[in-house]
């Protein structure tokens, strides 16, 4: 009784999280807590399952949970539909984000919004906004306009997921290997976005095998990712056994 | 009564018969008699660059037309439904631009279909003089829930340095048949961009020719969706006769339920049109297996200095493009509507009144999202 008033209380929790890709087992038992207002960070060798748990949060039809359960807000995640988990506020930032020649930032972002809200936004309000958020980004307004990530580069690309994320405002953003491929500027705008939307209502994970980012951000946990398991949780200060070490001392 | 006993939209050169595509046999009995089309079809223009009227003064327009055109020349979906529409029709547009006149505001004509007026035949003619500009939109449409035809014919002549676009809009509903066909004599110089947005009907059957003289420029844009029992049969011939001439047929298509859909693209280079180019595609977005969708894209050449490119693709929807689109809280209908309108936008762009744009986007939402609700 007691445990499942904890776990009602708490914001997501995953317990015993296999997940398959193809015939491939890649989360092999993993648990994770993670509390409102808290950033957690994931870091792991290339292969680990980071990018898995990530898709598997969000719903990826293409990974399988084969055993264990999420749970978001009380509610179990496990079967829940791609766009139901958007509109329960659960964001992913894409680490390759997707082109779509024909729809412009601003349109999709907009018709995105009313999507999860469900109801109607006013042009010029949502412009307004738009344009704000991309001067944060250091974004061109001229962007707005533009296919959504169509010829971006992969800086503009990683500024269009953080600027979606400022614009969905999501409780729960999990950032896949977002600084990545990123030089020391765009790092620091991909920050600066990042920070502002932190707030003690809204969660993030990061994924990363850098920590480019972290040095903007304080994390409030630092996990790792090895062979399908969370192997070791701490503070920020486990960062430094890794730039030492690596992860070779964690692996069977 | 009307009946359609023929063979339509026949390819240029046969191929195995059991590929199916080499004609559309029809053995109609339309439950429909010719009768007057009661209804204002098309605005008067404020303009003395241009004379429009309705077609009915049909001796005098063909005198007129015997002067700029010689050339007899078989076209259309078949020579029984354009031998309908030019002596037999109930509607249709005359329209003359002066040499030189560049007319900003698009030639608008609109058949709306009802309960009194659900049959349309129309013989639309334009003549575009020397060095002259001008837009024609037309849109067919149903108001009424009714079973409407129509069959047509669109002859356009763009006389040397002429620039002519022409956009066809048919959003009938799914009891209709919709025939059409069109023919554009593009002479030195001078260019024809056709847009075509077919949304609508039972049985839509299209076809569009571009006869390109010296350095003539033709273009079709063409977007379809296919849904429910519908069946589409688009043909398109880019007929390559004079030196540098350059055509660009360019089809995009959603096809969904059990719908059906045929495109034949022809690019023929005729003896003589050298340094021609032309390029074909066809893309076509597959919602169900259900669906039945051919592409006869064909490259006919007498003369060698010329350059052809054609290409024809379809595919399901990227799943991984579905997944990102869904994970900003769009729906599954909602990603797959967003992909195809995605993909028509560039189309739909070229519609140059808001009115009618924001009328075809409607649409297709109709198409693609309300109708899979009912």
């Amino acid at each position: 009784m007691i445990r499942s008033m904890v776990m009602e209380n708490k914001f997501l929790l995953i317990r015993d999280l296999h997940v398959k890709v193809g015939d491939k087992e890649i989360l092999r038992g993993l648990n994770l807590d993670i509390n409102r207002g808290e950033v957690h960070v994931i870091m792991g060798p290339n292969g680990a399952g980071k990018s898995t748990l990530a898709n598997v949060l969000m719903g990826n039809p293409k990974y399988e949970i084969t055993k264990g359960e999420i749970v978001y807000e009380g509610k179990v995640l496990n079967d829940m539909k791609v766009d139901e988990r958007a509109k329960l506020g659960i964001f992913m930032s894409f680490q390759y984000p997707e082109e779509i020649p024909g729809i412009t930032v601003e349109n999709f972002l907009r018709s995105a919004k009313m999507a999860i809200e469900d109801k109607p936004i006013k042009v010029m309000e949502f412009k307004k906004v738009l344009k704000e958020k991309m001067k944060l980004l250091e974004m061109k307004e001229e962007y707005a306009q533009r296919y959504l990530n169509e010829g971006f580069s992969g800086g503009e690309k990683k500024k269009s997921e953080i600027l979606q994320l400022l614009i969905l405002n999501p409780k729960l953003a999990i950032l896949d290997e977002t600084d990545s491929g990123l030089d020391v500027d765009a790092v620091k705008i991909v920050a600066k976005g990042v920070k502002e939307h932190k707030s003690e209502e809204n969660s993030i994970i990061i994924i990363t095998h850098h920590n480019n980012l972290l040095e903007y951000l304080n994390p409030d946990y630092v996990h790792f990712l090895v062979d399908g398991r969370i192997v070791k949780s701490g503070d920020i200060s486990l960062i430094d056994i890794v730039e030492k070490e690596g992860f070779e001392s964690f692996k069977n | 009564m009307i009946v359609i006993k023929d063979e339509l939209n026949s390819l240029p050169i046969k191929t195995y018969r059991w590929l199916n595509v080499n004609h559309l046999k029809l053995d109609e009995r339309i439950e429909k008699d010719r009768k007057p089309f009661c209804k204002r079809f098309f605005e008067e223009m404020d303009d003395d660059n241009i004379s429009i009227g309705s077609i009915n003064n049909i001796v005098t327009i063909n005198q007129h037309l015997s002067r700029i055109n010689n050339e007899k020349q078989e076209y259309g979906v078949s020579g029984k439904m354009v031998d309908m529409a030019e002596n037999f029709n109930n509607a249709g547009v005359y329209a003359y631009i002066k040499k030189g006149a560049d007319i900003e505001k698009p030639i608008r004509i609109e058949y709306g279909m009802d309960r009194e007026n659900d049959v349309v035949i129309d013989n639309n003619i334009i003549v575009a003089s020397e060095n002259s500009r001008a837009t024609i939109v037309v849109d067919y449409c149903t108001l009424d829930d009714i079973d409407a035809f129509h069959n047509g014919a669109m002859k356009i002549y763009a006389k040397p340095g002429a620039a002519v676009t022409v956009i066809k809009i048919q959003r009938m509903n799914d009891n209709s048949n919709h025939f059409d066909s069109n023919i554009a004599v593009v002479e030195d110089g001078a260019e024809v961009n056709f847009i075509q947005v077919e949304f609508g009907s039972k049985r839509a059957v299209t076809n569009y020719i571009s006869n390109l003289k010296d350095g003539g420029k033709s273009a079709i844009y063409s977007i379809y969706i296919g849904n429910r029992d519908r069946e589409l049969d688009l043909s398109y011939y880019m007929n390559h006769i004079g030196r540098r001439s350059i055509s660009n047929i360019e089809v995009k298509g959603a096809l969904k339920d059990r719908a059906k859909k045929v495109f034949k693209g022809t690019i023929d280079f005729k003896l003589g049109s050298s340094k021609s180019e032309g390029r074909e595609g066809e893309s076509v977005i597959i919602f169900d297996k259900t669906v039945k969708s051919k592409a006869v894209p064909l490259l006919l050449c007498t003369e060698d200095d010329v350059k052809g490119e054609h290409a024809a693709s379809s595919g399901k929807i990227d799943e991984d493009k579905l997944f990102y689109i869904m994970s900003r809280g769009f729906s599954k209908e909602e990603a797959m509507k967003l992909i195809v309108e995605a993909s028509f936008n560039p189309v739909i762009d070229r519609i140059p009144l808001e009115d009618l744009r924001d009328i075809v986007r409607d649409e297709l939402a109709r198409k693609l999202i309300v109708e899979e609700r009912i």
